[in-house]
């Protein structure tokens, strides 16, 4: 049975032996688990509600009670942060997710189909990309959500199903879209220059005279070799994906509060950098480190991908 | 390789450490000026000169004026018939007197004779004509035109491109002005003050396609530089009609820059103070503490409600919301006293303002009480409840959010907070979307027409709360017409009291700030309205 | 050659009326009128609708759009509604010109300090050195210009009262120093790790080896054939960075109160000022599309193996 005809030990089992070795990349990887965990927990494990103020204790240093300290409203730094790395995670995660899908598919198609399909998908993403990507966001962002919010609203009276509405949730949506349109056309053009590459390899005519269908072609073989270059992009992606969404907080057109943001929180504290600098601080380095640990991973994965032969 | 570092790499090295030592230069030499105190500013000349920042207006234009960034500049350069003094009381401008029919529709304004255009020619009634008629010019496109001619006989049809010219405006001769109105209001001429009836010259204004850029007025400064987003400087206008200012040149910094980093570099002579330095500027240790004066503008920020929307239909829901607010509580902690409590709707020194008006203390008791009594009983049986809020920028302001938790916990009221950008809230407020909403009111012109009567007539457009009492409706339309003072006052103040009542509105807060201002500056007069007074304020040696 | 650069060009105004269009029809169809922003809370209801006529707002919206097309084609691209009357083209092109100088300024920035760290790594690969500068430079990539702005504010205009805090002089005016820096350290990582690599890269090429064993002297196989080929993807990057630019500059003209066109758009978008705003997207589109143009030439001019039938 023809299989993706890969020799030896596994590739994927050789890369991740490769990465282990890499330190770096396994403190990076640690931290944003960590990060990302306590995120999705965050109901269980912020010590306070995000929104509970103490309107006595504004604006405090780190303390034992509050290992960040108070904010602005004497809200604990510490619970809004875990509850902004939720709001990181999950956007990240989906929108990626939702970019990685469509761009992989259609990359592949592109890819794969050719002729009038690919130039479709191609002139498709050269579109995408010559628009300036923060300004379409916003702009879609700004514009969009109304009608966004009336849909749900109506589907909401339909089914029936309460608490969809909530302006919480059609924030995220219209986050998740916006993060996505702007996301994908970069997966596609990879995927397809992968699989243009891959096209010609000698297993894929192989199997091919097999008798293999075209689907399990792409399926079983090129998807799983073009991997790794994609891998490699959702990881830069994710990293990209938290930055956009603090930026998208910052300026006003995505999370909103009382929903915890990091953006959310900086932007309410950007005017306290002279007398209480660790509004700002903390959650800038948060997001400073969680991109880094992105980019510092794709790096390694890139290594452990691709070992260079010296 | 052989060596370890082979020659091209040193090269390259070299070229590198002498790029770099370049821009190390380059960069202390900028340092160094710093360090001097010249941080280079555009260039403007301090002597005789007061410095302070300022905004990019959106117009210079007195027709087109819609908002105070443009407002600021427009009256130093341009004036009209009448102005506001410091005590905000309708003063002779360019009208030096002027007469009221008895049926009080009619004003004869007899104008000063020389006053002159900054080109030296002399002000005429005709004139103003061609200022009027232009501003009421649908081609124009002025938005405010309405508001503050809108009570000329024969304005509509103007605005309505029925008519070319105002019939309610007649030159009897070249210093008589006359102007009918279509009923005897009595805040008309407190209207006058305002940008859009001010007097431009025609000469100016159609000759040029960007004429705002060289305008010929007649105010007490002329325009003498204004480079688009650094700088606008205004000069002297020595043949100013009444009184030569002292201030040889006014600078405002367009560019940019935090206010009070400035001040205390000694870069400009006046700043507002921002939230974040209020402790730091008040402490009474504080070399600032002596330089800060408090600044009011007329203005009530607050929470309304549609009252056409349950559970807000229910004036004892609405009244339980007012009690559940603690706002001294907010005053002090959350906004640092930049604000004073509201107890009305009316601010304090406005005209009208009763100072004896209750309004809702803080009472979590009686708020409870009144939900009981309402038809929902208790507070967990209220329906879905937001409070939609404009912003730009990532988050509610600190009060709302203080609020709302506020309302959890006194009234185990749960309220959600909805963000929405500012042109959509807009939009939508006119749509009648909004179950409440938090927004502020700023004076046009000190008359308690602008507050009650535009915000809580039943058939007003801006009356975003859908309120209609037809008692109140009465009082309103009775005071339009009143002529005499005392009365006048004594009908807005019961229908404010009515209001307040009924509670369409929880009022908050008036806003206020306080304005850093250098010791050699005199006369510099911060006031709650948008009047000029750079004409009086002068400079000791320093 | 030609042929290409032809189909290239003309690819353009295909791309421009896409998406014009796609703006415009966000503009169109979305919520917020202009006119109320305007007014702010105040209601006139009679005015708006005059003020919309006039503008010609109310007309449909295959007409409006077919204006705006035929305006701009001749170089009128409106005028704004925020700024009453004031025409676009001039509005943008004063901030234009500031925005280009800072960016001008943070490119530098990011080449100077970029490149020779890349180089030093590329050829210390391995060693610590090479770890500390790629992590290093990626650190300046990620922390976000909202971040990196007040903290630099914070150090050098607060603390240490160096350099001043907010406002634009133009290119030799010590105001540009704050926000260039925190604009092209991020650009700094780029540079770095794509100089790094090329020349990674190229050191382990054939021909390099047979350069060297040739006797060539070394200068010489830097000079022709490493840095050449090393040039190609740093261009590539020059391309991406100017994106990497126009994103940053938001922020960053924001925290430093910088007139360009990042806040210019900011600005916009909240007062539906739609003229400025379509104007913005269809210079930022067309400068991206130019400027990979640009590049995608200059790699067929640098190596003779990419060339384009």
């Amino acid at each position: 049975m023809a299989d993706g005809l890969r020799g030896g030990q596994g590739p994927w089992q050789s890369t991740w032996r490769r990465l282990r070795r890499n330190r770096l990349a396994m403190v990076c990887l640690g931290f944003i688990v960590i990060v990302y965990t306590s995120g999705v927990f965050a109901p269980w494990i912020a010590p306070y509600s995000y929104t509970e103020q103490r309107l006595y204790e504004v604006k405090r240093p780190p303390t034992l009670a509050h290992p960040f300290g108070t904010d602005e409203l004497g809200r604990d730094l510490f619970s809004r942060v875990v509850w902004g790395a939720r709001s990181a995670a999950v956007v990240s995660l989906v929108s990626v997710g939702l970019a990685t899908v469509f761009g992989v598919a259609l990359g592949a198609l592109a890819g794969y189909a050719g002729h009038w399909i690919e130039a479709v998908i191609m002139r498709a993403t050269d579109i995408l990309f010559a628009f300036p990507g923060t300004l379409l966001t916003l702009f879609v962002a700004a514009t969009i959500k109304p009608s966004v919010l009336e849909w749900v609203r109506r589907l909401e009276s339909l089914t029936g199903w309460k608490g969809l509405a909530r302006s919480g949730l059609v924030d995220y949506m219209v986050v998740f879209g916006c993060l996505s349109i702007v996301a994908w056309p970069g997966m596609a053009r990879l995927v397809r220059g992968q699989v243009l590459a891959l096209r010609n390899e000698q297993f894929i005519e192989a199997a091919s005279c097999l008798g293999a269908s075209t689907g399990r072609i792409v399926l079983r073989h090129v998807l799983p070799n073009a991997m790794g270059p994609v891998i490699v992009a959702v990881s830069m992606g994710l990293g990209g994906a938290v930055l956009s969404e603090s930026v998208l907080s910052y300026l006003g057109v995505g999370i909103q509060p009382p929903n915890a943001s990091w953006g959310v929180m900086i932007w309410e504290g950007r005017d306290l950098w002279r007398t209480a600098p660790h509004l700002v601080f903390v959650p800038g380095a948060i997001i400073a480190l969680i991109i880094l640990s992105f980019a510092l991973l794709g790096d390694s994965l890139n290594d452990a991908l691709n070992p260079r032969l010296k | 390789m052989r060596s370890s570092m082979t020659k091209p790499a040193r090269l390259t090295f070299l070229i590198t450490v002498v790029v770099l030592l370049g821009l190390l230069t380059t960069a202390c030499d900028l340092f160094g000026q710093s360090k001097k105190g010249t941080i280079a500013l555009p260039k403007v000349t301090r002597s005789g000169a007061l410095t302070m920042l300022g905004n990019d207006p959106t117009t210079l234009d007195p027709a087109l004026a819609e908002d105070v960034d443009s407002a600021v500049y427009i009256v130093e350069i341009f004036s009209g018939l009448v102005t506001l003094n410091h005590d905000l009381q309708v003063v002779p401008d360019l009208a030096e007197k002027w007469d009221v029919s008895d049926d009080g529709k009619t004003y004869t304004f007899h104008l000063r004779k020389g006053a002159k255009f900054h080109d030296g020619r002399e002000v005429k009634a005709a004139d103003f004509q061609y200022s009027f008629e232009r501003a009421l010019d649908p081609k124009a496109g002025s938005l405010v035109a309405e508001n503050y001619l809108g009570d000329i006989v024969g304005a509509k049809e103007m605005l309505d491109g029925n008519s070319k010219r105002l019939q309610g405006l007649k030159v009897v001769d070249d210093y008589t002005l006359q102007l009918t109105i279509d009923a005897p209001k009595v805040y008309f001429l407190a209207k006058l003050t305002y940008p859009t009836a001010f007097v431009v010259d025609r000469q100016n204004v159609e000759g040029k396609r960007n004429w705002t850029d060289k305008p010929n007025g007649t105010g007490p400064f002329k325009l003498q530089e204004w480079k688009k987003l650094e700088l606008i400087v205004l000069a002297r206008n020595e043949n100013f009609y009444n009184g030569v200012p002292s201030l040889e040149r006014v600078n405002y910094i367009l560019s940019g820059g935090s206010g009070i980093t400035m001040y205390e570099n000694g870069e400009v002579d006046v700043t507002g103070v921002p939230i974040s330095d209020i402790d730091r500027v008040l402490d009474p240790n504080s070399a600032l503490r002596k330089e800060a004066t408090e600044v009011t503008e007329f203005s009530t920020s607050y929470i309304a409600f549609d009252v056409t929307k349950p559970p807000f239909d229910d004036v004892k829901v609405r009244q339980a919301f007012a009690y559940a607010l603690d706002r001294e509580k907010l005053v002090s902690v959350v906004l640092k006293d930049e604000a004073r409590l509201a107890k009305g709707i009316l601010p304090p020194g406005f005209p009208g303002y009763n100072e004896s008006l209750k309004g809702y203390e803080f009472d979590p008791q009686k708020a409870k009480a009144l939900i009981a009594e309402s038809k929902y009983k208790d507070p967990a049986s209220l329906p879905r409840m937001v409070l939609s809020i404009s912003g730009e920028g990532g988050s509610a302001s600190r009060s709302i959010t203080a609020i709302v938790e506020m309302w959890k916990q006194n009234l185990g009221a749960d309220v959600e907070i909805e963000q929405v950008e500012s042109a959509t809230f807009l939009s939508d407020l006119k749509k009648h979307k909004y179950q409440m909403f938090a927004l502020g009111w700023i004076a046009d012109y000190p008359d308690p027409e602008n507050f009650l009567d535009i915000l809580f007539h039943s058939k007003s457009p801006s009356n975003n709360m859908q309120y209609a009492n037809p008692a109140v409706d009465r009082l309103l339309e009775q005071a339009r017409t009143e002529r005499d003072t005392s009365t006048r006052v004594k009908l807005y103040r019961q229908a404010e009291e009515m209001i307040v009542s009924d509670a369409p509105w929880i009022p908050l807060t008036h806003p206020q700030g306080y304005v850093l201002v250098k010791p050699y500056v005199e006369g510099f007069a911060n006031l709650p309205m948008v009047v000029p007074m750079l004409k009086d304020v002068s400079l000791k040696a320093h | 050659m030609l042929p290409y650069i032809i189909r290239r060009l003309l690819w353009l105004p295909v791309v421009l009326l896409v998406v014009s269009l796609i703006t415009f029809a966000l503009g169109y169809y979305g919520p917020g009128d202009p006119i109320q922003v305007r007014l702010g809370p105040r209601s006139n209801p009679d005015a708006v609708a005059r003020m919309r006529h006039e503008l010609g707002l109310d007309r449909p919206f295959l007409v409006q759009y077919a204006d705006y097309v035929w305006k701009a084609a001749q170089g009128d691209l409106g005028e704004s509604i925020k700024y009453q009357g004031e025409p676009v083209v001039s509005l943008i092109g004063r901030r234009i010109w500031v925005s280009a100088q800072l960016g001008l300024a943070a490119m530098v920035i990011g080449l100077v300090l970029g490149l020779p760290l890349g180089f030093f790594a590329a050829l210390r690969q391995g060693s610590w050195v090479d770890r500390v500068i790629v992590s290093s430079s990626l650190l300046f990539a990620a922390v976000p210009t909202f971040v990196s702005g007040p903290l630099f504010l914070w150090l050098f205009a607060s603390r240490l009262h160096l350099l001043p805090s907010a406002g634009w002089g133009g290119l030799f005016d010590s105001r540009v120093i704050l926000p260039s820096l925190v604009l092209g350290l991020g650009l700094v990582a780029g540079f770095a790790r794509q100089t790094r690599a090329s020349i990674i890269d190229v050191l382990s090429h054939e021909y390099v080896r047979t350069a060297w064993s040739k006797g060539l002297a070394p200068q010489n196989v830097f000079g022709r054939h490493v840095a050449r080929n090393a040039l190609i993807p740093i261009l590539t990057l020059f391309g991406l960075m100017l994106g990497g630019l126009v994103e940053g500059a938001f922020i960053t003209e924001t925290v430093f109160g910088i007139p360009g066109i990042g806040r210019l758009g900011v600005d916009s978008l909240f007062a539906r000022d739609y003229p400025v705003i379509m104007a913005l997207t269809l210079i930022v589109a067309v400068s991206y599309i130019l400027a990979n143009l640009l590049v995608d030439l200059l790699y067929a001019v640098l190596d003779p193996r990419i060339r384009y039938g």
